[in-house]
């Protein structure tokens, strides 16, 4: 019995180890790749032992210009962050703390926003921005960032609210601070770590949007995932480079999410699973 | 009681001043366009003709759409998508779900491993599959010529390989996605109901059947729900491995409206597919709202 139990344990982790090996294997290559000379990167069979380069990186990011692209990913990313959770702390801090009749019918109306397909928002922007000369401005990219960002931070902090005690509140209310500092200097200084988290996510959505950014930026605001498909060239796909680019794009993401991964699951269904 | 009402008064003048700036913005930046959408779907806007953003045409753009055999292919190949790529991501899952439960050295490290492939940007996903399986030097055709495996060696030429290997794409992405989203439904299950089966002598098998599932259905559902809708917005994986092709096989719903729009300009039938995504996608929203949410409020 026990040794039957035993064996089952470790056939458990033989799987999850495989399964993580497919799951992963494909990062570990895109990496391994970014590192390597176009000769080795087309090597067949595939080397894994190698003489490391740099020149992917130089030529992606110095000679092609992705250091543009870099910056403005960064740009639009901080400024997507910065102004959703400017416009969407006070509101989720209402939804918490100053419940009235028309909370439902708001809060339905947000998740009306999250599930609507980036491509039927994209159409009217890029007519309507295309009309006030916003295309190719980081005004208009950030708009459309924040669109689809400003819901999920306010679905997600008001949870975070909801957590700090309401007693909180009201001693600082007797010690005559006004309900908006209550707020600003309280508790929002107490829901740090959902505020990290929170910002992070609207960080990584920002950072990976693809279509939005296809059809909003131009030559002055592209991120780096519209610069990528420019390196799929007729004459020949430069995997290195794109490789190096990937990377880049890949690294902090990793980093970011698995520093706030316990919050991953609840905002990712809107709170539907904690 | 008076002191109450004059508190809740008092609250609601608070709402509002709190509420206005961000529901006025996303008013502004997304209630408002969705209805330029709407308007200009009843119109005859392309960019080949000028002025013709004012031609009022009616339902005919709708009408058109009912009988563009391009639209229900796209709307064909969306449903195939979603639904092998929803079942496929949930039987996996719930694998992976009872796996990472049974486990109890390495739990976190598994689990945080887990996370990896649904935070990468869907783009690198599709960039990394046709690194994989490029025809030259793609590790998958060394795989299949040094193990002489019975496989093609080229996927994208064929319509329903590709359409198979798009599908893999999403399930690669977004099964360990299902895994977590489960073990947070089978870590929420009391260990009683477990020692009253086992006390009523149920084999492993029945457990599953008759304890585990029907107490996982509620994040069950939250998990298909999700993933039916998130694989109606299925635009950057395909679009870049396949760009939709070969031929249309894997155009799916979302780069067909992307081709209309911004491909061939045609701005106001675009505008009318998007009013009918729109209104199916809000239709499922209210699904999972009633199901998957509603103990929330």
């Amino acid at each position: 019995m026990q040794k039957s139990k035993k064996r089952k344990l470790i056939g458990i982790y033989i799987f999850l180890i495989i399964f993580l090996i497919i799951a992963l294997l494909p990062y570990f290559w895109l990496i391994l790749t970014s590192f390597k000379t176009r000769v080795d990167a087309f090597a067949i069979p595939p080397k894994v032992f190698f003489q490391a380069t740099l020149s992917n990186y130089r030529e992606a990011f110095l000679d092609k210009g992705f250091l543009l692209n870099l910056k403005n990913s960064i740009i639009i990313m901080l400024a997507t962050v910065g102004i959703g959770l400017g416009l969407g702390l006070p509101s989720a801090y209402a939804f918490s703390r100053f419940k009235t009749g028309r909370d439902k019918l708001l809060l339905n109306y947000l998740l009306g926003t999250r599930f609507t397909p980036v491509v039927v928002l994209a159409l009217p922007l890029y007519l309507l921005m295309s009309k006030v000369r916003l295309l190719d401005s980081f005004v208009g990219i950030v708009i459309a960032h924040v669109a689809f960002n400003l819901p999920f931070v306010i679905w997600m902090m008001k949870g975070f609210f909801d957590a700090i005690p309401k007693e909180i509140d009201e001693a600082a209310r007797v010690d005559g601070y006004s309900w908006f500092n209550v707020f600003l200097r309280i508790d929002v200084p107490l829901a740090k770590s959902g505020l990290a988290a929170t910002a992070v996510f609207c960080a990584i959505n920002s950072w990976n949007e693809f279509l939005m950014a296809l059809i909003l930026t131009g030559r002055h605001t592209a991120t780096m995932p519209v610069g990528v498909p420019g390196l799929l060239t007729p004459q020949g796909t430069i995997w290195g480079q794109i490789a190096a680019v990937g990377t880049v794009i890949t690294i902090p993401v990793l980093i970011f999410a698995i520093l706030v991964q316990k919050h991953m699951i609840a905002g990712m269904t809107m709170g539907a699973v904690k | 009681m008076l002191k109450k009402n004059r508190k809740l008064q008092n609250y609601s003048h608070l709402a509002v001043a709190f509420h206005l700036p961000a529901f006025l913005t996303l008013t502004a930046i997304t209630l408002g366009p969705l209805l330029y959408t709407l308007k200009i779907s009843f119109f005859d806007y392309k960019i080949s003709s000028a002025g013709s953003e004012n031609v009022f045409v009616g339902l005919q753009n709708y009408i058109r759409m009912f009988q563009d055999m391009e639209f229900w292919n796209s709307m064909g190949k969306t449903f195939l998508f979603m639904f092998f790529a929803v079942i496929l991501e949930v039987a996996l899952g719930i694998i992976l779900a009872m796996a990472l439960n049974s486990i109890i050295r390495f739990q976190r490290v598994f689990t945080s491993l887990t996370l990896i492939p649904m935070m990468v940007a869907p783009l690198i996903i599709g960039l990394m599959f046709s690194f994989f399986l490029n025809p030259q030097f793609g590790l998958y055709v060394w795989l299949v010529d040094t193990l002489h495996l019975p496989l093609p060696t080229i996927l994208t030429d064929s319509p329903v390989l590709a359409m198979i290997v798009v599908i893999l794409m999403d399930v690669w992405e977004w099964a360990p996605y299902m895994g977590l989203v489960f073990l947070a439904g089978l870590q929420s299950i009391s260990g009683e109901y477990y020692e009253a089966a086992k006390v009523d002598g149920a084999s492993g098998s029945q457990i599953f059947r008759y304890v585990t599932l029907p107490l996982m259905k509620p994040v069950l559902v939250v998990g298909i729900l999700l993933r039916a809708m998130e694989t109606f917005k299925e635009f950057d994986k395909p679009f870049i491995l396949t760009g939709g092709g070969p031929g249309n096989a894997t155009e799916v719903i979302d780069i067909f409206t992307y081709r209309q729009a911004f491909v061939s300009f045609n701005f106001s039938y675009a505008a009318a597919v998007c009013v009918v995504l729109f209104i199916v996608l809000q239709i499922c929203g209210m699904f999972y709202q009633k199901f998957a949410m509603g103990g929330e409020e």
